[in-house]
């Protein structure tokens, strides 16, 4: 990439690699409502990202993913929500943050690139205004030098004749123009972490290569660390380093992506595979969906909440509090009672774990 | 899904040719002025044998929802002809019309939005017998149209799609997203339809209950014989339920072929780049894809670019024919019948002599 991106800006401070960037400690999210049961939907989630790194969070409409992402953002609203746990960054615990140390770091260090472009964007502002609004906030710079800036991004994001567009308003950009416009902003302050909450869910398969293979290009360049959610499988295995699968507001398992994808372990990462219908599989089988929908859920506290819809249910599943534990090669976690059996030729089929430094032996 | 009809196998059930939807665009506040036409559907030619699916897929905006609908006469074709089991379904006066269309039915994608919140699913079910009546079979099995033997009808079609009895007297808003899709799939099928159009039926569902929805359409394909006409985007899940698959690009279609053909060996450029788009949850495969990146977006349907509509954004682009001749569906010599491409260079890039033109548009794997 050239000049300007990388050369002006703020320096970033020394990162090293081994450090986590982003922890998130036992994160809960509750929601209330006077005169309704309080809805828990995010229940103690932990998850580290490292510099340079691409988490995933993988889970249906529901299971807390993107709830998390506003959590750790503070996007959250203030009334009827209760959060606990932690959620450092470089240290700094932003849910205790007060709202200047957040709003410096929004934007700056932490962006977030949302589903909708139609719905984050603002309509009536044109879309150089919404580029340069981050720069002036965040980066010491003129208007001159912002718009200027602003031009290189939004080329650097794909937009052909990006002058032009800087001074359209995002209703005259089709639905790839408007992500990439999105990704723009977000990647403006060269942030050190970026959420992405399905990126492409909205967009058409052929935008959405473009899209990801885009994401992938600019994390690569800038060394940005990533969180990405998303419902989509394909998505994950094809982008992610690390991948935490979530169901009902907890992290069901979690694993380097080819450690999850060789060997699921939880049913419901096991279920959700066998569920989707591949491009590459043969075909005329019957897919072998999941039983019930993702509301048949049973409470943490009582059982696991996949048993309701898992066909390997028994008494033992009814334990309450089920830990994430170490299990199989390296990093890979995962909270269940009956795991998928590893199948018989694991070893037969080598491959490379990204995490392969982290091993913590204790199998179970 | 290869099923057989007892009736009369192999034989079409729809013909569609040369289809054509287009919606004016007017302008001015006075005068209105039509200024040109969204050519949405622009000359489609299909036909779906008796008992089996077709699949059409494409990106939003290709025009196969409105195919879908035009076929249903949902939507008023501009010119063509559809043609249902021996009746052209365009010359057809209002009354012969409606007679019709309790063989042809549809299965809309949002659930929510296409079944009245205000009805109860046993109002929803029973409506459709309502308004046609039960069908001969029917009438067999279930007496003479009364109220009673209607609610027998609908309870029956609610225990083949899979709801308990008791859903009966609840409402849309109660049921979950795959819930309420059978509860659609359901209104539909309670007039034993000989086609159904099934406008994206998983995709606003979650990808759980997605196979679930998917496999109760393929037995109710086996159970009552029917004919699909399947519209979605996701390539994977139409060539899953499909036997033969169409490619819709701009408001036509670009190839057709059985759906394993077109998975092994697709020919047109649209088709292979969308094939390569789609992501595979598996990061072997994943890590060891070539992936053909399109520049740019979708075209105007307004304004179609000349000759081949694909030019703009083809890899396969060659400096002679694709800007200037519009490239015709054709079988294409030396492959299976029945399969047909609308590229002037298929066979080149069957062979392998036409390759992807810059070097920049393949990405390779970055891992």
């Amino acid at each position: 990439m050239t000049g300007s991106l990388l050369t002006k800006g703020r320096p970033r401070p020394e990162t090293n690699r081994e450090e986590n960037l982003l922890e998130v400690d036992d994160l809960s999210v509750t929601f209330t409502r006077k005169g309704s049961r309080p809805v828990k939907a995010v229940d103690g989630v932990s998850f580290e990202v490292r510099p340079g790194q691409i988490v995933g969070i993988v889970g249906e409409s529901g299971s807390g993913k993107s709830v998390s992402s506003l959590a750790i953002m503070g996007l959250l609203p203030h009334r009827g929500v209760l959060t606990s746990g932690q959620i450092r960054y470089r240290g700094t615990d932003l849910l205790a943050a007060d709202a200047k140390t957040l709003n410096d770091l929004r934007g700056r260090e932490i962006a977030m690139v949302f589903q909708d472009p139609m719905s984050s964007l603002n309509p009536v502002v044109p879309i150089g205004v919404q580029v340069t609004e981050v720069l002036r906030r965040h980066a010491d710079v003129s208007r001159s030098e912002a718009k200027e800036e602003a031009e290189e991004l939004l080329r650097r994001c794909g937009i052909p004749d990006p002058g032009r567009r800087l001074k359209e308003y995002p209703h005259q950009l089709s639905g790839g123009m408007r992500q990439r416009a999105l990704i723009a902003i977000a990647l403006a302050c060269k942030p050190a972490l970026l959420i992405c909450d399905e990126p492409t869910t909205a967009l058409d398969v052929t935008i959405q290569a473009q899209v990801l293979e885009l994401l992938k290009e600019l994390v690569n360049d800038l060394d940005t660390a990533m969180i990405m959610i998303t419902h989509d499988l394909g998505v994950v295995a094809g982008l992610c380093d690390f991948v935490n699968v979530m169901y009902s507001g907890r992290v069901v398992e979690s694993a380097s992506r080819q450690e999850l994808f060789a060997h699921p372990r939880h049913r419901y990462t096991e279920g959700l595979l066998a569920s989707i219908p591949r491009l590459d599989s043969p075909r005329g089988e019957p897919l072998r969906p999941i039983r019930g929908t993702p509301r048949d859920v049973a409470s943490w506290s009582q059982a696991c909440a996949f048993a309701p819809r898992c066909d390997h249910a028994d008494e033992a599943c009814a334990t309450p509090d089920l830990p994430l534990l170490v299990d199989g090669f390296g990093d890979h976690r995962m909270r269940c009672v009956h795991p998928a059996p590893l199948a018989g030729d694991v070893s037969a089929e080598p491959y490379e774990s990204d995490q392969s430094d982290e091993s913590e032996g204790e199998l179970r | 899904m290869s099923g057989t009809d007892a009736r009369t196998p192999g034989s079409d059930l729809l013909q569609v040719s040369g289809l054509k939807v287009h919606f004016p665009i007017r302008s001015g506040i006075i005068i209105d002025r039509t200024v040109g036409h969204v050519r949405a559907v622009d000359g489609v030619d299909l036909a779906v044998p008796r008992g089996q699916t077709y699949g059409l897929v494409g990106e939003s905006g290709c025009g196969k929802s409105t195919l879908g609908r035009a076929i249903l006469r949902l939507e008023e074709p501009t010119a063509g002809s559809v043609v249902f089991d021996g009746t052209d379904v365009r010359s057809l006066r209002p009354e012969a019309l409606r007679r019709l269309r309790r063989r042809m039915q549809m299965v809309f994608q949002d659930p929510l939005s296409s079944l009245d919140p205000r009805q109860s699913v046993e109002s929803l079910l029973v409506e459709p017998l309502t308004v046609h009546g039960l069908s001969e079979q029917d009438i067999d099995e279930y007496g003479k149209d009364s109220a009673t033997s209607h609610l027998a009808k609908a309870a029956a079609m609610l225990e083949v799609v899979g709801l308990p009895r008791s859903a009966m007297s609840r409402f849309p808003h109660e049921f979950s997203g795959g819930q309420r899709q059978r509860i659609g799939i359901a209104r539909a099928i309670v007039l034993n339809p000989d086609l159904v159009i099934a406008d994206e039926p998983v995709s606003a569902l979650d990808v759980s209950v997605q196979a679930q929805v998917i496999n109760l359409l393929e037995d109710l394909q086996s159970l009552l014989g029917l004919t699909y006409l399947v519209i979605a985007h996701d390539l994977a899940v139409v060539r899953h339920i499909s036997d033969t698959v169409g490619v819709m690009y701009l408001g036509c279609l670009v190839e057709e072929a059985s759906s394993d053909a077109l998975y092994e060996r697709p020919l047109h450029p649209y088709t292979i780049a969308l094939m390569s788009a789609i992501p595979i949850p598996d990061p072997v495969v994943e890590d060891r894809r070539e992936r053909i990146l399109l520049r740019g977006d979708l075209p105007s349907p307004a304004k179609p670019p000349s000759g081949c509509r694909f030019h703009t954004r083809c890899p396969y682009r060659q400096p002679t024919r694709c800007d200037t001749e519009v490239p015709e569906l054709r079988e294409i010599p030396g492959l299976a019948v029945g399969r047909r491409v609308a590229c002037h260079w298929a066979e080149e890039i069957a062979n392998g002599t036409v390759t992807v033109a810059g070097p920049d548009l393949v990405v390779e794997p970055l891992r």
